[in-house]
Order: structure tokens, then C-alpha cells, then sequence
């Protein structure tokens, strides 16, 4: 069988390599690779997309081995396996501590804070933060009402996407 | 069909003016003959059986400040609850301002209506909001029409539009802006860079915004009409204090400038879903139905059938609430029939 995956790799020298080359070793036939170096993503990535070929089970030992070497699995087969949530909260960041607000959405299983960008405002208690997360498919309702919930505790205004 | 307008502010005297405009052209459309009976303000009334002069009116309104200096049929100190008891009608406009508080005395007037056997046709969210169920059910027990189009994103249709346009769908969700006074601030913050408070003044000079904007910035206009769809769409049975509601007064210029730059807007965004009944603050993608400016009102609906179904129009102005309560007249005169 074939799969078709769309990864997220670093821009640096090495990197496509060192996804490609534990493939073959697993026994997995790379049938294609396009990878254009001058489409990146927001956060600078590249992302990159490759077609295996293999057995169910040689094919799934690809997609553990990726998972450990911290690569990005963005879509399998067409389908999206992170989703990007992105949030503004308003009010006293530097007293209700960012850092504590990245960290409680961080220990949500499948879910890591891929950006921050703080503004504060002349009037401290009205700065604004917007949070860029990324989370495994399907997991947006939780985290955005995780959000809510962390927005009620530290008396953040919280505006979410519709 | 002998009419009776309860209430004579903005939304009152458009209905008189579009009366006067559609008069004519209704009686050869629809065969209809929309006779305006009695009209109360909040100072007394005027009544005559044989049908006052819309045009009349709106001058005597415009040049005293109370209808009841009509000519020759004006009463001083008549109230609504009065006027129901003395005159022949057949369709109620309930049109006096909105009370978030306890819905009066718009309910009353709506429940006599009612239960004397007249169709009622209202604008007014406060009795909407809080007691939809007891007006519906009275309606229904007493064999008439309730109307209420306006009552929701003044002429953009949405609840004819769902329960007949789409009366074979099954509606999921629904989200929209349901506040122009909102939009048009977060527009121009969005534009400008302004402040909130001196977008509000601005948008109270020109009169978009009222001297005291609370039910619009705070968002509990928007939540009125959250229940109302809720209700009278997805056939939930909820009110006011169902609705989680955050308006808009917090918002930032530094938190837009932050949307901005990940191709957002910031919108006051009414949601209803089985899920979660809420208003608040959203962002909204540049390129989406929701981005839309001024004081316009948006709402998409999710339907099983025909996926998402959007509509746009004017959310207030005297005329373009008229317009609502005039085609709910037009289609109970069709309804009796």
C-alpha cells in the first residue's frame, strides 16, 4: 500500500535526509519526494511531501520512527493531522504570567504553542497576546474551551476563532 | 386589515411612512388594505375607525412629540392596555421600546392581543427574549399569527427565511453579527487604529450608537436575538440567562493590530448551536462572509442539506425594520385568506 504524507521539516541543511534515510532502512520504498524550498510556512518551516510504499505494518513503523525524531507529520493521505488555533486574549499579561498560560496549554496531550506575540497597551490590564497553537486533528474544541477556561480564572477577555 | 401600533419611536413611525409609501401598491398586489386604526405613543393615542392619515400622523408626531395631538380623533393619557380594550382591530404591531428587565409593557400588550383573538407582528426583542415560549404557545392555543422578523437583524431576513426558505433543512448552527452598532465600531477601530472610546463618540455623533450604548457594547442586544433564533429556529427553549455574553468595550487597538496580522478580524459574533449559546468577540477570517463593514448584520446558517446558507442586510434604520413588519402583515393577510 501507499501512503502519502505532507511533513513539516526545519530549514536547515540535513533535515530532508535525516526523515529519508530511516525510511529505507525500514524497509519502505520512497516513491516520490516534492520539496520546494521556497514554500515555507509562517513559522519558516518547509513543508515537505513524500509517498511510501510498503506493508500496513512496515508503513506504520514509519510513522512511529518519524513521531520520535520529533518530525511533523502534518497530513496523512490528504488528511490533516494538526490543525492551527490561533487566540487573543486581553488584559494584565506580565501579572497573570504568559509563560503559566503557554505551559497549562502545552500539558494538554497533543497540543503545543507554536507562537506568541505579546502588544502591550498604554493602560497595562488592556495588553493583548495573540497565541498561535498547533494540535493534533480534532482537538480544537478542547483546547479553545481550555482557553475559556484559563480566560475566566485570569480574567483574560478571550476572543477565539468563529 | 385594521391595524393598531403600539409604540411611536423610530421603528413606529417607519412603519407609518412605509405604509404610506406601499399603500396603494399592496391593494393591488395582494389585494390587501392596510388600515391604520389606532396608534398609541407613550403620551396618549389617536383612533379612528375609519382609518387615520399616515402622513398626517407622522406630521402631528414630528411637530408635537405625541400623537395625541392628531386632529379631531387624538386622546390624551390613553395607554396601550386601553387602547386594545376599546378598539376593532386585527393585527397588532407591539413596536414600544425594548426592556431587557421584564419584557414590559410589551408582553402584556402582545398577550391581550393575543388572547382577544388578534395576530400579533412585533420588532420587540425584551419580551422575545425572555418569555418566547408563553407568547408562542398563547399565540398557538388562541389559533394566531405571531410574527416577529424584525425582532432579528431588522431587514435581513433570517427567521422566515429559516423556518420557510429552508423549512426542509435541518439548521445546525448559527453564527452572525447581529449588532450593527458593534460592527460599525469594530470597522472603523479595525480601519483607523482608533480607540474603542473614541470610536464610540464618533459613532454616537452620528448617531449609531445611543447616549447609553450598554445593550449594544456589551453585547446584550446580540444575546437577545441569540435566544430569539435559538427559540424560534432550532426549536430550543431557552432565554436571556442561557446566553454567555462578552460585548466589545475591552477591545484593544493592539488587539486588532495582532488579528490583523494573522489575516483576522475582530467581530462580536453571536453563536447558537445546540452546544453553546454565547457572544462574544471573535476573530473572523478577512476573506469570510463576516467581514462585513458598517453597521451591516451577517448571519450563515449550517443546514444539513444545503450546507452553509449566508445573508447580509441593513440590521436597524426605521425603514429597514419596517420593511420586516411589513411583509410579516403581508403574509398573515395571506395566511387568512
Amino acid at each position: 500500500m501507499r501512503l502519502k504524507l505532507v511533513l513539516e521539516l526545519l530549514d536547515v541543511p540535513g533535515q530532508l535526509l535525516d526523515a529519508l534515510n530511516p525510511i529505507g532502512r525500514l524497509g519502505a520504498n520512497i516513491v516520490a519526494v516534492i520539496h520546494q524550498r521556497d514554500v515555507k510556512t509562517e513559522r519558516g518551516t518547509i513543508p515537505v511531501q513524500i509517498t511510501i510504499e510498503g506493508d500496513e505494518e512496515t508503513l506504520n513503523k514509519v510513522l512511529k520512527m518519524l513521531e520520535t525524531k520529533g518530525i511533523q507529520i502534518i497530513q496523512v493521505d490528504g488528511i490533516l493531522r494538526k490543525e492551527k488555533i490561533t487566540t487573543i486574549l486581553i488584559g494584565n499579561i506580565i501579572d497573570q504570567d504568559v509563560k503559566d498560560t503557554v505551559n497549562i496549554l502545552n500539558q494538554l496531550d497533543g497540543v503545543r504553542v507554536a507562537d506568541l506575540d505579546l502588544k502591550m497597551s498604554d493602560h497595562p490590564e488592556h495588553s493583548a497576546s495573540k497565541i498561535i497553537i498547533e494540535a493534533d486533528y480534532g482537538r480544537k474544541k478542547l483546547v479553545t474551551s481550555k482557553i475559556k477556561e484559563i480566560g475566566s480564572n485570569k480574567g483574560f477577555l478571550v476572543i477565539n476563532e468563529v | 386589515m385594521r391595524i393598531c401600533i403600539i409604540g411611536f419611536g423610530s421603528v413606529g413611525q417607519g412603519v407609518a411612512q412605509v405604509f404610506n409609501m406601499k399603500r396603494d401598491r399592496i391593494k393591488q398586489d395582494y389585494d390587501l388594505d392596510l388600515q391604520l386604526v389606532a396608534v398609541a405613543d407613550s403620551k396618549g393615542a389617536v383612533i379612528s375607525e375609519e382609518g387615520i392619515n399616515p402622513a398626517l400622523l407622522l406630521e402631528t408626531k414630528q411637530n408635537t412629540g405625541r400623537v395625541s395631538d392628531y386632529p379631531e380623533y387624538g386622546v390624551n393619557g390613553v395607554t396601550g392596555m386601553d387602547l386594545l380594550d376599546t378598539v376593532e382591530y386585527d393585527c397588532l404591531v407591539e413596536v414600544t421600546p425594548t426592556n431587557i428587565c421584564d419584557g414590559e409593557p410589551a408582553r402584556s400588550h402582545m398577550l391581550k392581543a393575543m388572547n382577544t383573538g388578534r395576530n400579533v407582528v412585533t420588532s420587540n426583542k425584551g419580551p422575545l427574549a425572555l418569555g418566547f415560549t408563553e407568547l408562542r404557545d398563547t399565540a398557538q392555543d388562541n389559533n394566531v399569527m405571531f410574527k416577529y422578523e424584525a425582532s432579528v437583524g431588522g431587514a435581513m431576513p433570517i427567521i422566515n427565511f429559516a423556518q420557510e426558505t429552508l423549512s426542509g433543512c435541518e439548521i445546525e448552527s448559527i453564527y452572525g453579527i447581529l449588532n450593527g452598532t458593534t460592527n460599525y465600531i469594530l470597522s472603523r477601530m479595525a480601519k483607523e487604529g482608533s480607540s474603542y472610546n473614541q470610536t464610540l463618540n464618533e459613532a454616537q455623533e452620528m448617531n449609531i450608537a445611543e447616549t447609553n450604548p450598554t445593550q449594544d457594547v456589551e453585547g446584550e442586544d446580540a444575546a437577545c436575538k441569540v435566544v430569539i433564533l435559538a427559540n424560534s429556529i432550532m426549536n430550543m427553549n431557552v432565554t436571556y440567562n442561557d446566553v454567555m455574553v462578552k460585548g466589545i468595550s475591552q477591545i484593544t487597538p493592539e488587539s486588532i493590530q495582532l488579528a490583523k496580522k494573522e489575516g483576522y478580524l475582530i467581530k462580536l459574533i453571536g453563536e447558537v448551536s445546540h452546544d453553546s449559546l454565547e457572544v462574544s468577540p471573535r476573530l473572523v477570517n478577512e476573506g469570510s462572509p463576516f467581514a462585513v463593514e458598517g453597521t451591516l448584520n451577517v448571519a450563515t446558517l449550517k443546514t444539513d442539506l444545503a450546507d452553509d446558507v449566508t445573508v447580509v442586510g441593513k440590521g436597524a434604520g426605521s425603514i429597514e425594520t419596517a420593511s420586516a413588519i411589513l411583509s410579516d402583515i403581508i403574509s398573515i393577510s395571506k395566511s387568512m385568506i
